[in-house]
């Protein structure tokens, strides 16, 4: 329909008008988005007309007012259209789903992260390719079934008048007829003709079997066939084959992305955002890469807690911060329900460097090394740039420098922040 | 479609087959004349894909089908804007009905439709287009013409879209009050021959033309000059006489025939869908009245049930709290009960004893309200009270079903209305006895006796108010309604019927944004300033007046456009992006007078801080658009004063506002 079209065309329009997904990134409404549909504002969708100032206008409603009353807002873009041009910076987004994104990001960025295979694999149906003796109606090899039966046709087929003929020769008789017929490998019976015999007249038409032969000719079966038409045809229930799928095993691409945050009190307003704006379409690129992907959502201060995504990015705590405590938590939950066997897993934490003394030696980089990942990401965010003990970052690097499945990287400030998801993504796709 | 599903919507559709027959009936008993509607059923995404279309098939192909599609199906997502129906006047008018409403639902819609049906039927905007009208297939050609430019590969999809996105712009500024023309008239009747070149088209200057062409003969030609007179129907003026940019030339070119073609397309469009956008507040209501009536006579569903819609409908408007099927019905309704009111108290003062003075004293409205019931026989009709129909005055009962039903030809189970008559039903459904009205006769205002009093000729005609009230024409309600249907518009309409008891009694109130709570604050209750306001977004569609004022501005060839002021500014930015538009279609700089109101920062601020509104100063502007960038001029008092508010100030903001 035309419609279709329009609506092609539209998003065509809004493609080319969208944010620039690194700007968006960096410094675009995340809020608008969800896990699985992410939705960038789009710069100018709708057409300019000479309308009145929406502000001077003003307008009318119904209820029971006083003068000097305050009016709720109207709700907003989200769902509910108001009218043109009504209310400044009504945006309309152009929404991609999540493979999309990984798709875009993956040309903006230079990647080509390959999701991985697991263990596990899904068995689907393949082709029709199988065969077997039983089978539902439907699958019926038809083929095969029809030409059986044309051959059990020729097979047990015979030229009547050639054989007609040489029983007229003199002095022959069924029984010789037969014998003959049988050693020329035509499939006729001696009832048949008996039978014939009976009827035929001039049983002495031919002298010899010389003379028969040299006025008789068999006519080939396909001639016969092709002048008589094939009324029957003798099918047999051991000629019927039926078809059925090919099982195939198709390994499924499953994915976990494991989520830590470090939501003790150093952790303010622009750290965390800092995070929200690394981790989320982390967490987009993954999902759009991968069949199946599954998100684990970790905070921690002194110790660590699973929690929902809706909260992740929100929460603040006080308290000290050790690291290790959401490695445990991460390394229980891990291999509870996500066997390395059927997973891909990838481990990203965040914060700002800061870890209860000693902890990162003796606790984090043990527990890293013991849990099985793809990739094991730190992110610090140190938008205040300070120094001093806050060195986990450092000693992590420092570790891992060898190992192709651990990186460190580091954001200072929202343009930092695309930097730091080409790290992170850039490291695995290294290692292949 | 799957055989199972096209046979299970054939078999909702005969069911909806007999209820759409049985509401053009009713319909028809109760005084709608509506056109024939053809009635289909659609499912949720064809009902979406028919909204982002306006309830047609096939439009000219245009990415703003495509956002409306999108924002339909999003706003919908959860079912909280469903649309029920969708009908498109046409003749026949064709209905949508989602075929996932329920049965219930689905009887109130038709209903809707039909009273819908007579709107379009009877109101006399909706001639202007045309004497008859195959909207479909006119927009079907429209569709086939842009499609073959857009195939053309000298032009291609882009360079089309482009342009239809420039003329779009302009597309409400027309002259949506005057019978529609086609935008190239040719002066002195039908002689001229269609393929004579406009003038305008030969590539002179104005100097060459006025020394080569003189007055007379230009006239003779029949070709219309840029007119004295400022143009209201911009789009109109800019196919007769503007040009294009050529940008290698520098110069002014005249408009390639496709150019042409596609504003005599959105134009043609435009007038036919200005008489529904010139009535969206009557004709809603009209169908909500309507449809209330039908309902509650079947006895289906409460007249709270559709309101729970309109609710909904609400929300997909956008305007706080208001809500035009609402609106609309209620204002139909004080038509009705007004109408109804002056019958009664016409009456009421021929009786012998009661005049304007003592009327409030001495009419008993108890008694009245006794009298103005509805005889039992019409009020309640079952199968043991029928045959008291006979005995009711004929006028009000159709004899011949009657009849039928008493010797059992005719089952009225649940339909009792076959058996009455327009004047019967009337009565049935009298408005002031209608429990919302009650009180309504007493409330009569001494103006309004006077005045009914003011054209009786018989004072004293009536011995009792039994005798009056006997003679009370219960279909004046009705037969007030079906006139105003006829004549008037929005604007019309709510100039006339707005008035302070409605707005009292509707707690209406005006609002305007405050700087001082950087936010919507109630502005008046006040009768006057709510009409004013509501009159503000419903002339000129609620947008600002356009008119082409000089066609060649400081003879240079430029166009000026003004907007006739009425206390309300332009949106400046929208107009400047919009002026980038009209370029594209006059060739030359364009310019744009208006009054601007301004506010500075510091004065916000301390509006803010000592929480009282700033004053805001009114300055002339000047916006200027040559091809390449724009300019804002200010300009003194005296050359805007032509366009300047005179009449009607449509600024609510009482003198001292929050307190």
């Amino acid at each position: 329909m035309g419609l279709r079209e329009d609506v092609e065309r539209y998003r065509a329009v809004g493609e080319e008008r969208r944010q620039d997904l690194a700007d968006f990134i960096r410094y675009g409404d995340l809020g608008a988005s969800r896990a699985d549909a992410v939705r960038i504002p789009v710069k100018i969708v709708d057409l300019p007309e000479f309308v009145y100032d929406y502000r001077d206008r003003g307008g009318v409603g119904q209820g029971d007012a006083e003068v000097g009353d305050a009016i709720e807002p109207v709700p907003g873009p989200d769902g509910e259209p108001g009218e043109p041009g009504s209310e400044p910076g009504e945006h309309d987004y152009y929404e991609m789903d999540p493979e999309e994104f990984a798709r875009e990001l993956d040309d903006e960025l230079g990647l080509e992260l390959e999701p991985k295979g697991k263990e596990v694999a899904e068995e689907i149906e393949g082709d029709y390719t199988d065969v077997a003796r039983t089978g539902p109606r439907s699958t019926l090899d038809v083929e095969h079934f029809f030409r059986e039966g044309l051959k059990r046709k020729l097979a047990t087929d015979f030229d009547r008048e050639y054989l007609r003929e040489a029983l007229r020769i003199d002095g022959w008789g069924p029984a010789r007829v037969h014998r003959w017929a049988r050693e020329a490998n035509v499939p006729v019976s001696r009832g048949w003709l008996e039978v014939e015999y009976a009827r035929i007249d001039d049983r002495s038409r031919w002298d010899s079997l010389a003379a028969f032969e040299a006025n008789v000719e068999p006519e080939p079966a396909a001639t016969r066939i092709r002048r008589e038409g094939l009324r029957r045809i003798p099918f047999r229930r051991e000629d019927e084959r039926f078809r059925h799928p090919e099982v195939v095993e198709v390994p499924e691409y499953n994915v976990v992305v494991v989520n830590i945050r470090d939501v003790s009190g150093s952790m303010r307003e622009d750290k965390r955002e800092l995070v929200e704006r690394t981790f989320t379409p982390l967490d987009w690129y993954l999902t759009g890469k991968y069949d199946h992907a599954e998100f684990v959502y970790i905070a921690h201060d002194a110790s660590a807690w699973e929690v929902e995504r809706e909260e992740f990015f929100g929460i603040s705590s006080g308290g000290g911060t050790k690291i290790s405590s959401a490695y445990e938590v991460a390394s229980e939950i891990l291999a509870k329900r996500y066997p390395w066997s059927e997973w891909n897993r990838y481990v990203f934490a965040a914060g700002d460097s800061e870890n209860s003394r000693g902890d990162t030696t003796e606790g984090v980089i043990p527990l890293m090394e013991g849990i099985d990942a793809n990739l094991h990401a730190y992110l610090e965010t140190r938008p205040d740039g300070s120094g001093g003990h806050a060195t986990h970052a450092e000693e992590v690097e420092e570790h891992f420098s060898d190992s192709g499945n651990v990186v460190v990287t580091r954001v200072a400030e929202p343009d930092d922040v695309i930097d730091a998801i080409y790290d992170v993504l850039s490291t695995e796709d290294d290692e292949e | 479609m799957s055989i199972d599903r096209r046979y299970d919507l054939k078999r909702k559709a005969r069911k909806l087959t007999d209820v759409a027959e049985d509401a053009r009936a009713l319909a028809e008993r109760l005084g709608l004349e509506p056109v024939p509607v053809n009635y289909w059923l659609v499912d949720y995404d064809e009902m979406n894909a028919l909204i982002a279309y306006d309830g047609f098939q096939t439009r000219y192909p245009h990415w703003r089908w495509g956002m409306a599609y999108d924002r339909q199906r999003k706003t919908d997502r959860f079912g909280a804007a469903r649309a029920f129906e969708i009908v498109v006047n046409d003749e026949p008018a064709h209905a949508f009905l989602q075929e996932s409403n329920s049965s219930a639902d689905q009887k109130a819609v038709i209903t809707h439709v039909e009273a819908h049906a007579d709107f379009f039927a009877n109101n006399r905007w909706y001639g202007l287009f045309a004497e008859r009208v195959d909207a479909a297939a006119m927009l079907e050609t429209h569709a086939r013409r842009i499609e073959s430019y857009m195939a053309d590969p000298e032009i291609g999809r882009e360079t089309v879209e482009r342009w239809i996105d420039s003329v779009l712009t302009l597309v409400d500024t027309i002259d949506q009050h005057r019978a529609f023309e086609e935008a190239m008239p040719v002066s002195g009747g039908d002689e001229a021959p269609d393929d004579t070149p406009p003038l305008s088209d030969l590539a002179v200057s104005d100097e060459v033309k006025a020394a080569v062409f003189d007055d007379e003969w230009v006239e003779a030609y029949g070709e219309e000059e840029p007119s004295e007179e400022p143009v209201r129907d911009v789009l109109a003026y800019l196919r007769t006489h503007g040009r294009q940019y050529d940008e290698e030339t520098g110069k002014a070119v005249p408009m390639e025939p496709w150019r042409q073609d596609v504003i005599d397309v959105l134009r043609a469009e435009s007038y036919y869908f200005a008489p529904q956008k010139m009535t969206k507040v009557m004709n809603e209501g009209w169908a909500a009245f309507w449809e209330s009536i039908m309902m509650g006579e079947e006895a289906f569903a409460g007249d709270d049930e559709f309101l729970l819609y309109a609710e909904h409908m609400a929300l997909v408007l956008g305007s706080p709290g208001l809500n035009p099927y609402k609106l609309g019905k209620e204002l139909w309704e004080h038509v009705e009960a007004v109408a109804c009111r002056r019958e009664v108290a016409e009456r009421l003062l021929q009786v012998e004893g009661i005049d304007v003075r003592n009327f409030h004293d001495a009419v008993d409205f108890e008694r009245v309200r006794e009298l103005l019931l509805p005889e039992p026989p019409l009020d309640s009709i079952t199968p043991e009270t029928v045959s008291d129909l006979s005995a009711v005055d004929a006028s009000k009962v159709d004899r011949a079903a009657l009849d039928r039903a008493l010797s059992g030809e005719l089952d009225f189970e649940g339909q009792p209305w076959r058996l009455l008559t327009y004047a019967g039903l009337a009565e049935r459904h009298f408005a002031l006895n209608k429990r919302e009205k009650r009180g309504f006769l007493e409330a009569v205002e001494r103006d309004d006796l006077e005045r009914y009093a003011r054209y009786q000729f018989e004072a004293d005609r009536y011995d009792s108010v039994e005798e009056a009230l006997a003679d009370v024409d219960y279909a004046a309600g009705w037969d007030r309604m079906y006139e105003v249907r006829e004549s008037h518009n929005d604007v019309t309409f709510l100039s006339e019927f707005l008035t302070p008891a409605f707005v009292r009694e509707g707690s209406y109130f005006a609002y305007e944004h405050s700087y001082a709570a950087d936010g919507n604050v109630v502005s008046s209750t006040d009768a006057e300033d709510v009409k004013k306001k509501l009159l503000l977004l419903f002339t000129n569609f609620g947008k600002p007046r356009i008119e082409v004022e000089d066609g060649n501005y400081d003879n240079r060839n430029e166009l000026l456009l003004v907007h006739r002021y009425n206390g309300i500014q332009l949106d400046v930015d929208q107009a400047a992006d919009t002026l980038e538009r009209v370029f594209d279609l006059w060739g030359r700089p364009v310019n744009l007078k208006t009054i601007v109101k301004s506010v500075d920062e510091n004065t916000k601020q301390t509006a803010r801080r000592r929480g009282r509104e700033p004053e805001a100063v009114e300055q002339g502007k000047l916006l200027r658009y040559d091809g390449e960038e724009f300019t804002v001029e200010e300009l003194d008092w005296s050359e805007v004063e032509d366009i300047a508010a005179d009449d009607v100030d449509y600024a609510t903001k009482p003198e001292d506002w929050l307190g």
